[in-house]
């Protein structure tokens, strides 16, 4: 089956209501890093931006608009402590399990089978929603993610986009 | 959406939005699908390639079935509709 256009979809839909031309992030080429080592020996972090947080934690907004902050969630906090807040998807398989888009859990079980060497210990989460605001989150939310990331020695992440 | 950003490596689940990993409490699916995802960081050849992974979502969807699906859920759970709009 084609996979569904939402970019195209999404600017139709909300320029008939109005809404100027969202301006999505479009790049003409990726930045590139080898691996240094065999995934069984890396130490993967995870980045979900489901709009998920602690029950301590200050909630997202499931409309969230430039939001440019994130929450740091161990990975062993019971999954009965997460909330996710994200009305901009059909979040309703997601709450029933977690691991849709936030894969803690399963990334667990790869790392107690050796598949991958660690699973690093805090993982980092974003709401997102509409974003207008995207040099900001480059040049201000980006560096903080990314000291997080080396604090946790991590080498290689898995980024779960919703 | 992949495709525009262009990360290093992506792998693409063609399923619906919310489902990045696979169905809910489908175990051997969901590690399948993160065992796949992960190996492309090992195999991937170019800056920018996409890896389509080969499972399919059961039922056809499209994007008229996205926004249904929304509406019910925002129905279900009795939550506030947006009301942020454009600045004029």
């Amino acid at each position: 089956m084609k996979p569904i256009d939402y970019v195209s979809a999404l600017n139709e839909m909300y320029q008939c209501q109005g809404f100027p031309p969202y301006k999505w992030s479009e790049f003409d080429t990726s930045p590139w890093s080898s691996l240094s080592k065999p995934l069984n020996e890396c130490c993967l972090a995870l980045i979900s931006s489901a709009g998920i947080f602690r029950d301590d934690q200050d909630p997202f907004d499931p409309w969230a608009v430039n939001d440019l902050s994130f929450r740091q969630i161990p990975t062993d906090t019971p999954f009965e402590r997460l909330k996710l807040h994200h009305n901009y998807f059909d979040h309703r398989d997601a709450v029933k399990d977690l691991n849709c888009v936030f894969p803690v859990q399963r990334l667990k079980e790869l790392e107690a089978e050796g598949y991958v060497g660690s699973f690093a210990p805090t993982a980092v989460t974003l709401g997102m929603g509409r974003l207008y605001k995207r040099t900001a989150l480059q040049n201000e939310t980006v560096p903080e993610i990314l000291a997080v990331l080396k604090r946790e020695g991590a080498d290689s992440v898995l980024l779960v986009p919703a | 959406m992949m495709a525009r950003v262009k990360p290093p490596r992506s792998a693409f689940l063609n399923f619906p939005l919310g489902h990045q990993c696979g169905r809910p409490h489908d175990v051997s699916l969901q590690a399948r699908v993160l065992k796949d995802a992960l190996n492309v960081l090992t195999t991937a050849a170019h800056p920018g390639e996409i890896v389509d992974l080969p499972y399919e979502w059961d039922t056809p969807f499209a994007f008229s079935d996205f926004m249904k699906a929304l509406e019910s859920m925002l129905q279900e759970e009795g939550a506030t509709p947006q009301d942020w709009q454009p600045e004029k």
